[in-house]
């Protein structure tokens, strides 16, 4: 038991075998999906569970056939990128403001924001569509774009970080004469870096995998994003696509995947909002 | 009057002088000073009105209204007559059954699960970091490719039964789609694969930031490491807990995608799966009824706001 170090347990010898069991039913999932997606048609559908008898690529052939994924993934990279990029500039820049501009009925301003973080978003969905609906921008991507242009919880997120930094700082560039952007730019971003990749991931993520939003306002095919394209790709023809399904499964999921493996304690960060350093 | 405890409490007349004259700018000069904060803020301000003042008023308006796309022009007056119809509505009442009964099973499950899974990587020292990275992989599954996968787990010939009817668990494939009161549990278990490991994370870094002198106190006065768990681990945990059904119970009962997917926008044949939500989306974009689905969607909103108030009531009465 070199492995565990002197003092390793038997209770620790339990709780590592138990994870070590728990990880494979966890990762199962995953492994029945790649599995799949490389396993004939007919053996998916009539011998579910058994490992492939030979390993084939035609699933991932009839994808760049017959879904077209190669417009799926650039209508999904255009919708995440967009968002992501103006949202995180645009929700950075308020919370600079909230944290470290004072301006007559900021904090006023703030705790209106902090209230109407409360609100369920189910209440915004018919309304929004309605509004949305009425500009005509429905079967347009800004649809989806501009409402996700800023959002509350972001500018929290990263006002509560900003607020961290030193006031001496700032006020010494603005001592040598900077604007209040500059200062914004050149000091204040780089400084948040953490906070922005954190914000960054939760965008992205929230856009790349969003399919309400899509289903919605996304109603003509060349505007399909992944998530929506495999929805349809699923229940165009029952039963006879399955291969290719599966290969449009992994293709969505494998990237996402890797961007985790790379970048997984920011991933933590900003899903469960902690920091796992001890 | 500030003025005053100011020169108090910093006798150097200095510093009194200078708050006396910064006391004596305008709010003219001092909404000058802050205009760059105005610039700054307006991108959030414009969008919030446009984007969330604007439906939020008008979704109240809309539940007074009998109006749809198709008519638009076509608006009749019903004033709450909208609200009173979801109270009565057989559809709505089953809707918000089939949400709880989801929700009991899958927040017990998954906090459950997260719990321990964090107590488990808590307790080994070699190896925690690579099990939290795995057991959290799941929750980078978007929602259509987490039903594609679920359901073909579960499905009557999938491996899931399979194994379950070779170990004696089961007679024969149960088609739970078309029951009655599998739907709701099944997908309760497949969303627990994918969000458990957020419990995870979230109790165990509450966990390592327990101190070990309460673990070693309890360990002098003999205590079992289940006492130590019950007793310190589990009321320690109280923030985390109450966070953590606080973002279910928001999330979970405007549940959607997962029963879309799946179902029909009517939950299948005898509404097993029917959601609030997806509900509101019939009622919205097949039966053209705007002014019914706004007004469901207020009465969610409702009852998330009350569940969500009883629950800080309740974590708050334990705590004194």
């Amino acid at each position: 038991m070199m492995l565990f170090g002197r003092r390793t347990s038997p209770a620790t010898l339990i709780a590592f075998t138990l994870l070590l069991i728990g990880s494979v039913v966890v990762l199962y999932p995953f492994f029945y999906m790649i599995m799949n997606s490389v396993k004939p048609g007919r053996e998916i559908l009539h011998s579910p569970t058994a490992l492939p008898s030979q390993i084939t690529l035609s699933g991932y052939e009839g994808v760049f056939e017959r879904l077209n994924i190669l417009r799926l993934f650039r209508n999904s990279l255009v919708l995440a990128i967009s968002i992501t990029v103006l949202n995180t500039s645009l929700s950075a820049l308020a919370a600079y403001a909230f944290a470290k501009i004072n301006f007559p009925g900021r904090n006023q301003l703030f705790a209106f924001m902090l209230a109407t973080m409360m609100i369920p978003g189910v209440l915004f969905l018919i309304p929004t569509y309605v509004l949305i609906y009425n500009l005509g921008w429905v079967g347009q991507f800004h649809a989806l774009i501009i409402p996700s242009a800023v959002s509350v919880y972001n500018i929290f997120l990263i006002r509560q970080f900003m607020v961290g930094i030193p006031n001496e700082v700032i006020e010494s560039a603005r001592i040598d004469g900077a604007g209040e952007l500059s200062i914004f730019l050149r000091i204040i971003l780089p400084l948040s870096r953490p906070v922005l990749a954190t914000v960054a991931i939760l965008n992205f993520m929230a856009s790349w995998n969003d399919f309400f939003g899509p289903l919605l306002y996304l109603n003509r095919p060349e505007l399909w994003t992944l998530q929506l394209g495999l929805y349809q790709f699923r229940g165009s023809v029952p039963g006879e696509n399955v291969q290719e399904i599966w290969a449009a499964t992994a293709m969505i999921t494998i990237p996402l995947v890797i961007v985790y493996f790379v970048l997984q304690e920011q991933f933590v960060k900003a899903f469960a909002n902690v920091s796992l350093e001890k | 009057m500030a003025n005053v405890a100011a020169s108090q409490s910093q006798p150097s007349p200095a510093s009194a002088e200078a708050l006396t004259a910064a006391q004596k700018t305008t709010l003219f000069q001092r909404v000058r000073r802050g205009f760059w904060g105005y610039v700054f803020v307006s991108p959030w301000v414009i969008l919030y009105v446009v984007f969330g003042l604007y439906p939020l008023l008008l979704s109240f308006y809309l539940t007074f209204f009998n109006y749809s796309f198709v008519n638009p022009e076509d608006q009749t007056f019903v004033g709450i007559g909208n609200w009173l119809r979801g109270l009565v509505d057989p559809l709505f009442w089953r809707s918000l059954l089939n949400i709880v009964y989801n929700q009991a099973v899958f927040i017990f499950l998954k906090n459950g699960l997260g719990l321990l899974v964090a107590a488990l990587i808590f307790q080994v020292r070699f190896g925690a970091r690579f099990f939290r990275t795995i057991y959290f992989m799941p929750v980078v599954t978007s929602v259509v490719v987490l039903m594609t996968i679920g359901t073909y787990l579960a499905s009557p010939t999938g491996p899931v039964q399979e194994l379950m009817i070779n170990s004696g668990i089961l007679g024969e494939p149960v088609y739970w789609q078309t029951t009655t009161w599998l739907p709701m549990p099944v997908i309760a278990l497949i969303n627990t694969w994918k969000w458990f490991g957020i419990s995870t994370v979230i109790l165990l870094a509450g966990m390592y930031s327990i101190s070990p002198l309460l673990y070693e106190a309890a360990s002098i006065d003999g205590a079992s490491a289940w006492q130590k768990f019950r007793y310190i681990t589990l009321p320690q945990l109280r923030p985390q807990l109450l966070f953590l059904l606080t973002v279910d119970i928001i999330n979970g009962l405007q549940m959607f995608g997962e029963v879309y997917t799946t179902f029909d926008i009517y939950g299948g044949a005898n509404n097993q799966a029917l959601t609030p939500v997806l509900y509101l989306y019939a009622q919205a974009f097949d039966r053209e009824n705007i002014g019914y689905a706004s007004s469901i969607g207020l009465l969610l909103a409702v009852l998330i706001a009350v569940l969500t108030l009883i629950q800080f009531r309740v974590f708050s009465e334990k705590e004194s």
